[in-house]
């Protein structure tokens, strides 16, 4: 594991690169971490397409994954990770942080920036309700046809109760089992 | 026929020729495919919010057990992710056992992936060695960490338990008996000229598209892209032994054989070079955990809370493993980053668009680009 | 290369197959670290719900026994759940009198009808283990298998 001494040499050019090549004024800061070659830029959340378009031209070509972390009780906000790793550049991580009000979860898409990015957004919408302004196929993708409550991943949904109340019929050990009327015996008139 | 309205069928989930608990809408003309169409979630258990409610430790429990295939590699990212989040360093036996039987499962993974392969080309005899090669190393899991396919032998921290006496001896009789199976393998079935008759040409993501399509792992070498994260960000013990990453040139479904094969070979040379270096007397192979994470962690100007972040290279590509810890018993969030979703999702749209894949085609391109659906549902 | 192959076939159609026969010729393939069912020694137990607690399948319950327990004044044991469990070995890890430990019976052996094997309780385990000196199974898990040198940090 990595220490905060323990950083790579080419850090400060791939930093700097990340520095140089982000729009002034559409990015709050950008640090390095403790792990090598891995950095994160903080934005906010409607500077999402900028930076993700400029963080594309210099290089960082390989889309990851969409996370969200709901702090529910901490601050009422989704704070919303995307990763891009850039396979040009020989590996360095970048974590884009953002963050969104929890009433009103909207932030808009990147899908037509990288094509993965259309199907993360989706997930994200199962499973947080976050609304990508501009994504015309937010659905149920995972959880189609097996799931009608609230987005289970929010911190403020007990998802086992549901489950339990819903699906199981409030048993957990077992699910109910619907008994059969048995078949009307032959008629023998 | 050929004319009119395309016409859907249902591919999956139990079709022979789809890789496990995963279907496709497939839209047809005549034979051609014009599009498909992943429906996932057979498989949706919700690993995250289950290992939310679980404790740190305990979680090792579940996190293999999205993939079967290649369980270990998922295990590791999440123990790593663990060991960063509690600042907790395991020592040098630990690592080095931990990449030994992750590269096991690495080429259990690929094995068990080349009777999947024969099964969507038809070949149904010689890959069924595959399945007794990775027999051999299924029956050296159970001998060293208990079990067959979920092994739990890792641990924050550590190993659980120390390695067998003979645990060199039993790992290179292992190796040496499933390396010439492979080299069958490869004799008979991948160098095969109805093999590849049939898959040369099919299925190409050659070169710079790959990145764009963002996909990973096997897939993204055999465009002749060289990246893996085990070079470019060494974790474990991957950073002082010495191995290379094959590359493919033609991008098709016979590279992605090629290149799995090669990366086998590549596994067994790792795990003999650190296979000498496990002392089986050595008793410092686990550091006691602390039970709460720590508050918080050097970040500069990051969150008040802690956070850990592990990345491997798991048998189908990157993975990565990111923990939030609250100061509390159980994660704030786990979020499990895994490599399938680009191979079925925008891959293979790319593959149907630029191609004239046929139905016959459909269940190689799927079985050669070796997606775990699992970990698309998690 | 045709040829090739047909020959590595032939060589491969004179070998022992590695399928087996279970149950009717060979026993669960089982080693000296598997993990399979669990052994009680109530001697020890003092039903302190560690192993409820920590089990991830929540397969464990504790039920109230009647009898001469003096380390146990709840007189409660764990009952395990094997349709649940996943055998993972963390009830055995984290006992803290090592009562609980695990044999390597598996597979059907735990679900036979025959009478030698049929789910036997973990009690009843323990019981033959006191009283046969070669009992039918060997006790693979045991606490002692999660000792470790514990390493002060910093």
């Amino acid at each position: 594991m990595s220490t905060v001494e323990g950083h790579a040499e080419g850090k400060d050019e791939i930093l700097e690169l990340i520095r140089r090549s982000l729009p002034p004024g559409k990015f709050k800061e950008v640090v390095p971490t403790r792990w090598p070659r891995r950095y994160i830029v903080f934005i906010d959340a409607w500077a999402i397409r900028p930076v993700m378009e400029a963080l594309k031209a210099a290089g960082f070509d390989r889309f990851v994954a969409i996370e969200a972390i709901d702090w529910y009780n901490i601050e009422p906000v989704f704070e919303l990770l995307y990763y891009v790793e850039s396979v040009k550049l020989g590996g360095p991580l970048v974590i884009v942080r953002t963050k969104i009000p929890r009433n009103n979860p909207e932030i808009d898409t990147i899908r037509d920036i990288y094509p993965l990015a259309h199907w993360q957004e989706i997930e994200n919408y199962e499973f947080f309700g976050i609304r990508f302004r501009g994504h015309p196929d937010l659905r149920l993708w995972i959880l189609e046809d097996n799931w009608e409550g609230p987005p289970p991943l929010r911190k403020d949904f007990d998802t086992v109760k549901y489950v339990l109340e819903t699906y199981y019929g409030g048993k957990k050990w077992e699910r109910p089992v619907k008994r059969r009327e048995p078949p009307p015996p032959r008629g023998e008139e | 026929m050929a004319e009119g309205k395309p016409r859907m069928i249902f591919l999956g989930p139990q079709h022979p020729g789809a890789p496990g608990n995963v279907a496709f809408k497939v839209w047809l003309k005549g034979e051609k495919v014009v599009k498909a169409e992943l429906v996932p979630g057979f498989l949706h258990r919700g690993f995250e919010k289950m290992m939310e409610n679980r404790w740190w430790e305990v979680d090792v429990v579940l996190s293999p057990r999205y993939c079967v295939e290649d369980p270990d590699n998922f295990e590791l990212a999440y123990v790593l992710a663990v060991e960063d989040l509690f600042g907790v360093e395991a020592p040098e036996k630990a690592r080095i056992v931990r990449t030994i039987v992750a590269e096991m499962s690495r080429i259990q993974s690929h094995l068990f992936w080349l009777m999947h392969m024969g099964g969507a080309t038809g070949a149904r005899y010689i890959p069924a060695w595959a399945m007794a090669a990775r027999e051999e190393i299924l029956r050296w899991y159970d001998y060293v960490t208990g079990h067959r396919i979920y092994h739990h032998y890792m641990t924050p921290g550590g190993i659980r338990w120390n390695v067998p006496k003979d645990f060199k001896e039993v790992t290179l009789k292992t190796l040496n008996r499933v390396m010439p199976m492979v080299k069958d393998i490869e004799d008979a079935f991948v160098n095969n000229r109805i093999l590849r008759a049939r898959t040369e040409g099919i299925g190409v993501i050659k070169g710079y598209v790959a990145v764009q399509l963002n996909a990973t792992g096997p897939t993204l070498r055999a465009a002749g892209i060289k990246y893996d994260v085990r070079k470019v960000d060494p974790y474990e013990a991957y950073g002082d032994v010495d191995f290379e990453i094959p590359t493919g040139t033609e991008g098709d479904a016979h590279d992605r054989i090629v290149v799995r094969i090669r990366e086998i070979y590549q596994s067994k040379h790792i795990i003999e070079q650190l296979v000498e270096r496990v002392k089986p007397d050595d008793l410092n192979y686990r550091v006691k955990m602390p039970l709460l994470p720590p508050p918080t962690l050097p970040w500069p100007a990051v969150a008040r809370h802690g956070e850990g972040m592990s990345r491997v290279e798991a048998a189908r590509g990157e993975a990565m493993v990111h923990v939030v810890g609250i100061k509390d018993r159980k994660p704030y969030r786990v979020k499990l980053i895994t490599p399938s979703m680009p191979l079925l999702t925008t891959v293979m749209d790319y593959i149907i668009e630029h191609e004239d894949v046929t139905i016959a085609d459909l269940p190689i391109i799927v079985m050669s680009l070796d997606p775990c659906p699992p970990d698309i549902d998690r | 290369m045709a040829l090739k192959a047909l020959l590595l076939g032939m060589k491969y159609l004179f070998k022992r197959p590695y399928t087996m026969l279970v149950p009717e010729k060979e026993p669960p393939m089982t080693t000296e670290k598997t993990r399979g069912r669990h052994l009680l020694d109530m001697s020890k137990c003092v039903g302190c719900r560690m192993c409820q607690m920590v089990c991830p399948a929540d397969a464990i319950k504790m039920y109230k026994v009647e009898g001469d327990f003096k380390q146990n004044p709840k007189k409660i044991f764990p009952g395990i759940d094997f349709n649940r469990c996943t055998f993972c070995a963390l009830c055995v890890e984290v006992c803290p009198t090592g009562a609980l430990s695990m044999t390597d019976i598996t597979g059907w052996y735990m679900t036979t009808t025959d009478t030698r094997t049929n789910l036997r309780s973990p009690y009843d385990l323990a019981a033959e283990l006191a009283k046969n000196e070669k009992p039918d199974f060997r006790v693979t898990i045991t606490k002692q298998t999660f000792l470790y040198q514990t390493k002060k940090r910093g």
